[in-house]
């Protein structure tokens, strides 16, 4: 349904795309104001721009610490679960075990799961094994909770992999596990970069665990960093608005350089081919 | 696996699988299986973080040896002289109550590694060491003794609670006093079993807070579900076609569902802010609404606003979902229809949502479950506020855990999440079939 793109569309296209990155915008815009202005009126532009908030935002709280623990524990957890996830979903979708069906159908109901049903016992394990306020307690359960999808995402994009390949590497001598690291990993490497980059979001997005398990200032995440700004009497916007557009830049920073891989990924799930 | 093959041996195939399995599934089952069993087992207890009599489910008598320890050299030492110089009936009842807790006492050192147990506390109190090793904190009672044993202190509570209201003698009163207090410290370390059954659940269903916190949810789910349908399809069916400038739709209509919900809830706590947000200033003007305060401060304004947010938030995701299952209809179908006559309705309805139907209902079993369990974006925007009136149940279940740190009755909360969320799946599921499992596994 190849339809020419009239004026009329891309006006449409216009107020489409500046409605969603409204928020965005005048986010940005207050960031620069004087504090002043923020709250006296509703001009979009200022007339003298600062950076003032900006150096708030990172003197009346660590945001620098926020931002390495999210990096430090979304990638911990990229790795991780990436490597257990590939293993069991190149095993679904290749070798010949049984109970495929029974697994994966755990595996979708486990995506599913509420995150509030599983985190008082999850709070209890963390804290006997003495994790709490650390990388790992985070780590451990983003793990679990990104190992549903990515496998399933994984499993999507391990079929598309030619049978014939792997057919001539056996004949050649090649144990599956070899078959696994030097045929199908490579050929499968778009995939995984792309579950990667929906894992590393995932992660770094987390909240309710993120809330409860690093409750210390030191190790907070950005998310629950960013939501604890406000003091008890005043919000201070300008420091709130400054220290969004610094978080936000990663995120588009990714988004940009791999949209092409994240919506492939989404789309991967739910479309069949 | 190296080192195995060069002895010669090698797993076979499937051998192989199932080890590639095995850390998910291990992994799954400790980090997501076993804690809904969990949270199934404490909703059955009177389980609460914060009391030191309840801070874990048991389903048996158990001394806190820590505690009892601790406080046995005082009960005794202010039983003892109590019991010497007190008069008449408070001497009487006293040297009875003496002798009734040395002989539970006794009774308690005889029983099976019982003593041994004992002293090994009893050093550590003595040197000031904490007791942080629970299996040697903590020890079993058997029932009939832990029975006759809290019910004489607590009768003896009750006794010396009524000789200090009788008593006009305040030397004698300030001293019952303090022993009624070591004799709470020694009721205290001995752990009734706290398994109440259904109690919490009875408790929940007929809690309003509970009914409106669903309902809000419901509410929640189904406006905002509806309307990131509604939008992303139209979206979708509007930009499915060559133009200028894709790349750049595409990246702006994902940075919104890539930033953290967190993050997007607090820029929305500003925007409608009732004195700086833009969103309430302009709204306020157009006449949306009363009053610029409106959209956090009215229970409906409220619910508005988390609404109009979780849809900024997540239609561009939906649109582009549908927007891959449209690419997939073959252009060969439409020019057909453009044969036989059929106009834009009717196409639309005869072969664009028919053909659209699997990704449509994959993309609302996903979005439903997700609004469902909403949390951050509630808890971050309002809090639940004003009055409790935009609270999700994930959001009071989180409250009822880590702010009242009832584990018990926050795990009532937890199993009703989850239970929704079943019924909601297996609805969806059987709606959508079997072949978004055919499509995966199997060498099909």
């Amino acid at each position: 349904m190849e339809k020419k793109a009239g004026i009329k569309f891309y006006v449409f296209l216009s107020l489409f795309v500046f409605v969603i990155m409204f928020p965005f915008i005048w986010v940005f815009l207050t960031s620069i104001k004087p504090p002043i202005e923020i709250f006296s009126g509703f001009n979009w532009f200022t007339t003298n721009p600062t950076f003032q908030s900006y150096i708030s935002a990172f003197n009346t709280r660590p945001l620098h610490l926020y931002m390495w623990n999210s990096f430090a524990v979304s990638t911990l957890t990229t790795v991780l679960a990436i490597s257990v996830a590939s293993l069991a979903a190149y095993a679904l979708t290749r070798l010949p075990i049984r109970f495929k069906g029974v697994i994966l159908g755990v595996v979708l109901a486990a995506a599913m799961f509420p995150q509030i049903a599983i985190i008082s016992p999850i709070y209890n394990l963390i804290t006997g094994l003495g994790l709490r306020n650390s990388y790992l307690g985070l780590v451990i359960p983003y793990i679990t909770v990104s190992l549903p999808l990515a496998i399933w995402i994984l499993a999507t994009f391990f079929k598309k992999i030619p049978y014939e390949l792997e057919e001539s590497a056996k004949l050649d001598g090649a144990t599956p596990f070899q078959t696994f690291r030097k045929i199908i990993f490579p050929l499968a490497a778009p995939g995984v970069f792309t579950t990667a980059i929906l894992v590393f979001i995932a992660a770094w997005n987390e909240y309710l665990f993120a809330l409860t398990i690093n409750t210390a200032d030191r190790w907070r995440t950005i998310p629950v960093g960013l939501s604890m700004y406000e003091s008890q009497y005043t919000i201070p916007w300008g420091d709130i608005t400054a220290a969004t557009v610094v978080v936000t830049i990663p995120i588009v920073i990714i988004v940009l350089l791999f949209q092409r891989r994240i919506v492939a990924g989404l789309t991967s799930g739910s479309v069949k081919e | 696996m190296g080192e195995k093959k060069k002895r010669g041996f090698s797993l076979t195939e499937s051998q192989l699988g199932y080890l590639m399995v095995l850390p998910a599934i291990i992994l799954i089952s400790v980090i997501t299986l076993w804690p809904i069993a969990q949270s199934f087992y404490n909703s059955l207890f009177d389980y609460r973080l914060n009391d030191p009599t309840r801070n874990q489910t048991t389903l048996n008598y158990q001394i806190d040896l820590e505690t009892y320890v601790d406080n046995q050299f005082y009960l005794e030492r202010d039983l003892s002289s109590l019991a010497s110089s007190a008069q008449g009936e408070v001497q009487a009842y006293l040297e009875q109550l003496e002798m009734d807790i040395a002989s539970h006492h006794q009774e308690l050192l005889e029983l099976d590694g019982m003593a041994e147990q004992y002293d090994e506390v009893d050093d550590m109190v003595m040197m000031f060491q904490p007791v942080n090793d629970s299996d040697l904190r903590y020890a079993r009672l058997p029932n009939d003794f832990a029975e006759s044993y809290t019910e004489t202190i607590e009768d003896g509570r009750a006794q010396i609670q009524q000789f200090i209201e009788t008593t006009s003698d305040e030397g004698l009163e300030d001293e019952l006093t303090s022993l009624g207090a070591s004799l709470l410290t020694t009721d205290r370390s001995l752990i009734r079993p706290n398994f109440i059954g259904l109690t919490n659940y009875g408790k929940y269903l007929q809690d309003d807070r509970m009914w409106r916190a669903m309902w809000n949810t419901v509410l929640f789910t189904t406006v905002s579900v509806f309307f990131e349908l509604v939008i992303g399809l139209a979206v979708a069916l509007v930009i499915n076609r060559a133009f200028f400038g894709r790349g750049i739709v595409r990246a702006s209509v994902l940075i919104p569902w890539a930033i953290p919900t967190a993050v997007g809830a607090m820029m929305w706590r500003y925007l409608y802010d009732g004195q700086s947000g833009v969103v309430s200033h302009y709204f306020a003007q157009l006449g949306i609404i009363s009053d610029s305060s409106v959209l956090l401060s009215t229970g409906s304004g409220a619910m508005a606003a988390i609404i109009l947010a979780d849809v900024w938030k997540t239609t561009p995701y939906m649109a582009l979902l549908l927007l891959a299952g449209l690419q997939t209809i073959p252009r060969t179908l439409y020019e057909a229809a453009e044969v036989d006559g059929a106009n834009k309705i009717q196409t639309f309805i005869k072969i664009t949502l028919p053909m659209l139907k699997s990704a449509i209902l994959v993309a609302l079993l996903f979005r439903t479950l997700d609004a469902f369990r909403v949390f951050d974006l509630i808890y971050v925007l309002t809090g639940g506020g004003p009055a409790n009136r935009t609270e999700s149940i994930s959001v009071y279940a989180y409250k009822v855990l880590f702010a009242q740190q009832n584990f018990g009755e926050g795990a009532v909360l937890s199993v009703i999440v989850f239970i929704s969320v079943a019924i909601i799946s297996t609805l969806f599921i059987k709606i959508i079939g079997s072949d978004l499992f055919e499509s995966r596994g199997g060498r099909g």
